[in-house]
């Protein structure tokens, strides 16, 4: 009896310690239930095409729950096939060469040409020369505004390319006490104040972010033009008073306030589109990020890596071939969730039919231009949540701030990240 | 004690001394030995000696991390011991509603914790949340509990004094042996109920409450975990809610930097001992230096 009761256990152990390696590409990805929805199309399509190769998509809720499950299955010995991460975070997988350049694999390829992608999402995966990931998709920061708001309030919607101070002037025309109890009821935009929302801004102030891109050692906030800009963001908050403060602002996350119809602009990546598209009563569309001297943007750019030592990798890249070509593409285009990386599906109606809101997605194409990208170097992740933390203070806390000051403290709380970049 | 009897004790207690020695002591040790070295789990891991620790020295939020987690089990366990031994007293006879007392001092602790930290989030919220309608609906201050750093401290306060379940089943055991005698005999030679029970209750439990508190000091320095990652997410800034585990979770599994996590995992361990020392020794003076022993 005892006997059978051990054999059973260890049976079962065996079958979870093998549970699904079989034959099966394991492709990890991390989203909120409508990107999911979306990567779960992609896989149903790839197996209609074709029968030899069969993916099983691990799914997280987010990113930090990816890289958590990353770590730990590589340690384990037993990585996932491929993994999608946005370029900010890959840096450490690529110094300890968890996963393959994929030059070889594209070179031999009849799917995929690197001449058919966006320059910019894939240039930020290349690493000393080499293309450690692929881009899916090539979206990039930008506002987006609730038209009817705009209408209410008598303001012109935003055409085109315009100033920051027309954004502010907007911001501050569509701030107001709807219903006159004296407490502001509709803001005219929400932005986290992150590092990701305030790069833009100093590149469009003629700054820069850190001092060498390739080989960052600390964050170039002291200049002139840096300190300009992040004057001009905080003073969204401090001067203009056009962002929800911190009460509300902790109380209802921007993009929650922008759905429901109580916030006239948002500043966000293509990320929040199916949730709008889904959600949103009113009519709303997207315009490019306001500049102060000259255009720029963030990237915001996820990849498909595929990881060392995989038994599958042939099979794996039978995947990325077809998620990151034309059919794949249209699949994650069409659920709204990604500005497609391939020019040709990008130029398509699956990505600018306009009579799937947002109009004018064609901004997001227009932006690749100017977009830049954020050093994706090992520590960055670590270098970006000590600003944040920086910035989110300054923002909300009462009274001035001086720009300077801001800036010694991000150069202060970095500091020891970037120092292990260094070692 | 007789040979045969202690190898018998010996033998009951060994699967437990397995678990232990595979679950905590192994792991413990690992931890150790982790913390001399850099590793990002991905590649090979790189003596470093104390390299770690120095790191944390010199890490602006490893001591603000410490500080908030030390200051939160000097709040929290002895207001969760005190709550637990006076729930248990309240609720210790058959009484109308007591079993229902009994009932829901134990149920949140039946709740998983990520359910009740969604639960909390709801609850907090500055603007919407329940607890500051009814708060603002009585004419009281509504804190910000999100982005008031001290608010948000005693918002993870709140929260782990809700989850006492286990402490109050200790409680309620130990208060239940305390001998119907001794508390007559002190009525009797003419002490007040409240006599009674500072002078001839706690003291008989004390060796009970002794490893509540001990076992609250283990737990408090932990069970931050859930409430500050999901509810207040280790902030508001400067840093107010990320607690020494937080503050591992997030260089081990977002940073992959094992090496800083494990030397901090040492860290609250040697504080955890030390805590426990301290209580030891308090209580044991208290008490006459009889410790755990039976009176």
């Amino acid at each position: 009896m005892r006997r059978g009761v051990i054999v059973v256990v260890i049976a079962l152990l065996v079958a979870v310690a093998c549970g699904g390696s079989g034959t099966e590409v394991r492709v990890l990805v991390a989203g909120d239930p409508e990107e999911l929805a979306a990567y779960r199309e992609l896989v149903a399509a790839f197996h209609a095409s074709q029968d030899g190769v069969r993916v099983r998509l691990e799914e997280v809720t987010d990113r930090d729950e990816l890289l958590a499950r990353l770590a730990t299955s590589i340690a384990s010995g037993r990585p996932p096939d491929v993994f999608l991460l946005n370029y900010r975070y890959v840096g450490r997988f690529v110094t300890s060469d968890t996963i393959v350049p994929l030059d070889g694999y594209l070179a031999a390829s009849a799917v995929l040409d690197p001449e058919a992608f966006f320059d910019t999402p894939l240039e930020a995966f290349r690493f000393e020369g080499r293309q450690m990931c692929l881009p899916q998709n090539a979206a990039s920061l930008v506002v987006y505004f609730n038209a009817d708001l705009f209408e209410e309030a008598g303001v012109a919607t935003p055409r085109g390319a315009w100033t920051w101070d027309e954004m502010v002037e907007a911001a501050t025309a569509l701030t107001r006490d709807t219903d006159g109890d004296g407490a502001v009821d509709v803001y005219g935009l929400g932005v986290e104040p992150e590092l990701l929302r305030v790069a833009p801004v100093i590149w469009s102030n003629g700054g820069e972010l850190v001092d060498d891109a390739e080989r960052p050692t600390r964050l170039a906030v002291r200049s002139t033009a840096a300190l300009g800009a992040l004057r001009r963001f905080l003073e969204l908050r401090k001067v203009h008073e056009v962002t929800p403060p911190e009460l509300d602002a902790e109380s209802e996350p921007a993009e929650a306030r922008f759905t429901s119809g109580r916030l006239a602009m948002l500043m966000d990546s293509r990320r929040v589109v199916p949730t709008l598209r889904a959600a949103a009563t009113f009519d709303w569309d997207v315009a490019p990020l306001p500049t102060l001297r000259e255009p720029a943007t963030v990237l915001h750019a996820d990849g498909y890596c595929l990881t060392s030592g995989s038994e599958r990798a042939d099979d794996a890249w039978r995947f990325l071939e077809f998620a990151l070509g034309p059919q794949g593409q249209r699949v994650t285009a069409l659920a709204g969730r990604t500005v497609p990386s391939l020019e040709q599906v990008a130029r398509s109606d699956a990505f600018l039919d306009p009579a799937e809101p947002p109009r004018s997605s064609q901004v997001f194409l227009d932006q690749l231009d100017v977009a830049r990208q954020v050093p994706a170097t090992a520590a960055w992740p670590r270098v970006e949540d000590a600003a944040n933390a920086v910035l989110e203070e300054a923002y909300y806390e009462p009274g001035r701030v001086e720009a300077a000051e801001v800036a010694l403290a991000l150069l202060q709380a970095t500091r020891g990240a970037f120092a292990e970049v260094a070692g | 004690m007789e040979r045969r009897e202690r190898l018998g004790l010996w033998l009951m207690a060994a699967p437990f001394l397995m678990g232990v020695a595979a679950l905590v002591v192994g792991p413990s040790l690992v931890t150790l030995v982790l913390s001399l070295f850099s590793w990002d789990l991905v590649s090979p891991p790189r003596f470093v000696g104390l390299g770690s620790y120095r790191a944390l020295a010199d890490d602006g939020v490893f001591p603000i991390a410490l500080g908030n987690s030390l200051r939160y089990a000097a709040v929290a366990v002895p207001l969760r011991t005190v709550l637990a031994v006076g729930l248990a007293s309240l609720l210790l006879r058959r009484a109308a509603g007591a079993g229902l007392g009994r009932a829901a001092v134990l149920a949140p602790s039946a709740v998983p914790d990520v359910a009740l930290a969604a639960a909390w989030l709801w609850i907090l919220n500055p603007l919407f949340g329940p607890l500051n309608l009814a708060l603002g609906a009585i004419g009281l201050p509504t804190p910000a509990w999100f982005s008031d750093p001290s608010a948000a401290r005693w918002a993870i306060v709140l929260m782990g004094t809700f989850v006492l379940g286990e402490g109050f089943a200790i409680a309620l055991a130990a208060r239940r042996v305390v001998p119907r005698q001794l508390e007559e005999l002190a009525a009797s030679a003419g002490a007040g109920p409240w006599a009674t029970y500072v002078r001839v209750v706690l003291p008989v439990m004390a060796p009970a409450l002794l490893l509540l508190a001990a076992r609250d000091t283990v737990a408090s320095l932990q069970a931050t975990f859930v409430p500050a990652l999901m509810v207040t997410n280790g902030g508001p800034p400067p840093y107010a809610t990320t607690y020494l585990p937080v503050f591992v979770y997030r260089e081990a599994f977002e940073y992959l930097r094992f090496g800083p996590a494990a030397a901090a995992t040492t860290v609250m361990l040697a504080v955890t001992a030390a805590a426990l020392w301290l209580q030891y020794v308090a209580f044991s003076r208290l008490r006459g230096g009889v410790g755990f022993r039976d009176p």
